[in-house]
């Protein structure tokens, strides 16, 4: 991802705290254009759906597996069938607590995927994840 | 398939002769269906699914006992299977028991004994069955729930746990006090989370494994008992609630599963409250009528939306992602009625808020 030199983030998590964290570590590596946080997936959906795209930054999303009412992987589908030209603006890592191998395994059948990250979410991993 | 019944059994024979014997000698013992061909077997074995026992004939016109038996294995496999027949037809007969068709057979011409204690022995093996599928319906469930369970350990319990150590790792290089007390408040949040799923997780199991204890309850010491606590969170948070109870007869039940019931119910109805809504409010009313206790739980919060209201009683489910709920407060409760056997009902308008309605009928005085 070298190529941008500013990154927008989204971070999705039903948990305050751990989109309090995801934002501070994200402002932390200097690399940040702007950051969202969404406490429900189906808002965050609606605001990537109605954004204009911008061709200058790149936006990487942070989404979480186990939310109510829209989980992580429903999430991900629903924005696989946007349309093209928005999904190219995205990269999307998978972030869960959850150590469970079906949903380990689920997350290579989404291409819009690009990894899966174990919670929680230190400025190393995400400093890791962008170099 | 209560013991304390009469045992039903079902005889097939084409010889009406047979079947009118038959039913006068056992008639007082046990509940006796004749039939005279296998069609009108086969309604009686769909309109009374309580036949435990079946004894038919080998030698009928259309199909021997044999076939009628193989037939219906499938329909119906629970009441057992035994045929009556003479030496000449032993060599089918015995491959007929050997694959499992029939229990036992019973030599013509039979005695009044050899029926009785084949009735009773085919019974007894009926009943055994019967509990061992019930038992096994059981450990199917509670490995379900145990699934159901490790996984939102790893989810409820590792979540909180994971975002306090990337709040802990995170604290160290905070300067800025006000930013830092903000995430203390959150890290406050996610440990009473934790706590929560703990205590419910003791609910689910109480209410599991414990016994129910039916005693009388006078609904007004329950409910300020419980009320204690949701008046100062109610004045906190600017929710008014008020409560009626109208008990003019003793009411008999398990007091712990209706505290327990009322307290979720409170809990839900003060905690998914809109944030920013004037006069918000929480009702109780509880009220004996006829034999019945009718609890009505009666708020003006968020409300469930539709698509979510068929689910809030399943295990770990959650409709919304506003506060910190487990997903196991509404399953407790619904456990709790089916334990009683009460029912519950929720009608409830999205931003315009949710009524539960439960209904637990008392126990007569006295009884366990």
């Amino acid at each position: 991802m070298a190529q941008y030199n500013k990154l927008n983030f989204i971070v999705i998590d039903d948990s305050k705290l751990d989109c309090f964290i995801a934002e501070k570590i994200i402002k932390n590596t200097g690399k940040c254009e702007s950051v969202m946080s969404f406490l429900q997936a189906k808002d965050a959906l609606q605001f990537i759906s109605s954004a204009t795209p911008d061709d200058l930054t790149h936006t990487i999303i942070l989404v979480d597996i186990q939310m109510p009412v829209m989980n992580g992987f429903e999430f991900v589908e629903a924005f696989e069938s946007l349309p093209g030209s928005v999904v190219n603006n995205y990269t999307i890592y998978v972030i869960s607590s959850s150590i469970n191998e079906n949903d380990l395994h689920k997350v290579h059948n989404y291409k819009s995927v690009k990894q899966f990250l174990n919670k929680p979410l230190t400025s190393n991993n995400l400093s890791l994840l962008l170099s | 398939m209560s013991t304390g019944r009469k045992i039903q059994v079902l005889y097939i024979d084409d010889e009406q002769n047979n079947l009118n014997g038959f039913k006068a000698t056992f008639r007082f013992d046990y509940t006796i269906f004749i039939a005279s061909d296998t069609v009108k077997a086969c309604e009686y074995l769909r309109d009374f699914p309580e036949i435990s026992v079946i004894l038919c004939d080998q030698r009928m016109p259309e199909k021997t006992g044999v076939q009628f038996f193989e037939e219906i294995r499938v329909e119906f496999p629970n009441p057992v299977r035994m045929l009556i027949t003479g030496y000449t037809d032993i060599e089918s007969v015995i491959d007929a028991v050997n694959r499992g068709h029939i229990f036992r057979y019973i030599k013509k011409p039979w005695t009044d004994s050899d029926i009785r204690s084949a009735i009773e022995e085919a019974n007894k093996f009926f009943l055994t069955n019967a509990l061992l599928v019930a038992k096994n319906k059981e450990l199917t469930s509670a490995y379900a729930e145990l699934g159901k369970f490790a996984y939102s350990i790893t989810h409820d319990v590792r979540g909180p746990l994971l975002s306090i150590i990337g709040a802990l790792d995170l604290a160290k290089g905070m300067d800025d006090l006000t930013e830092l007390r903000e995430l203390l408040g959150l890290m406050s949040d996610a440990v009473t989370k934790l706590d929560e799923y703990i205590k419910n997780t003791h609910e689910y199991y109480k209410l599991k494994r414990g016994q129910l204890l039916f005693s009388e309850i006078d609904l007004n010491v329950l409910l300020s008992d419980i009320a204690a606590l949701f008046k100062i969170a109610g004045r906190n948070n600017n929710i008014q609630f008020t409560s009626n109870v109208i008990q003019n007869k003793p009411f008999y039940s398990d007091e712990i599963s209706i505290k327990m019931i009322l307290n979720n119910l409170l809990s839900n109805a003060f905690n998914y409250q809109r944030k920013n809504a004037k006069e918000k409010y929480v009702d109780v009313v509880m009220e004996v009528v006829e034999n019945d206790l009718v609890i009505t739980v009666k708020d003006n919060g968020i409300g469930i939306h539709e698509n979510h209201i068929n689910n809030i009683f399943d295990m770990f489910y959650r409709a919304t992602s506003e506060e910190t709920g487990s997903g196991l407060g509404l399953y407790n409760v619904k456990d709790a009625l089916n334990r009683l056997e009460g029912t519950i009902e929720v009608q409830s308008v999205i931003d315009k808020g949710t009524t539960f309605t439960v209904t637990i009928p008392g126990k007569s005085h006295g009884a366990v």
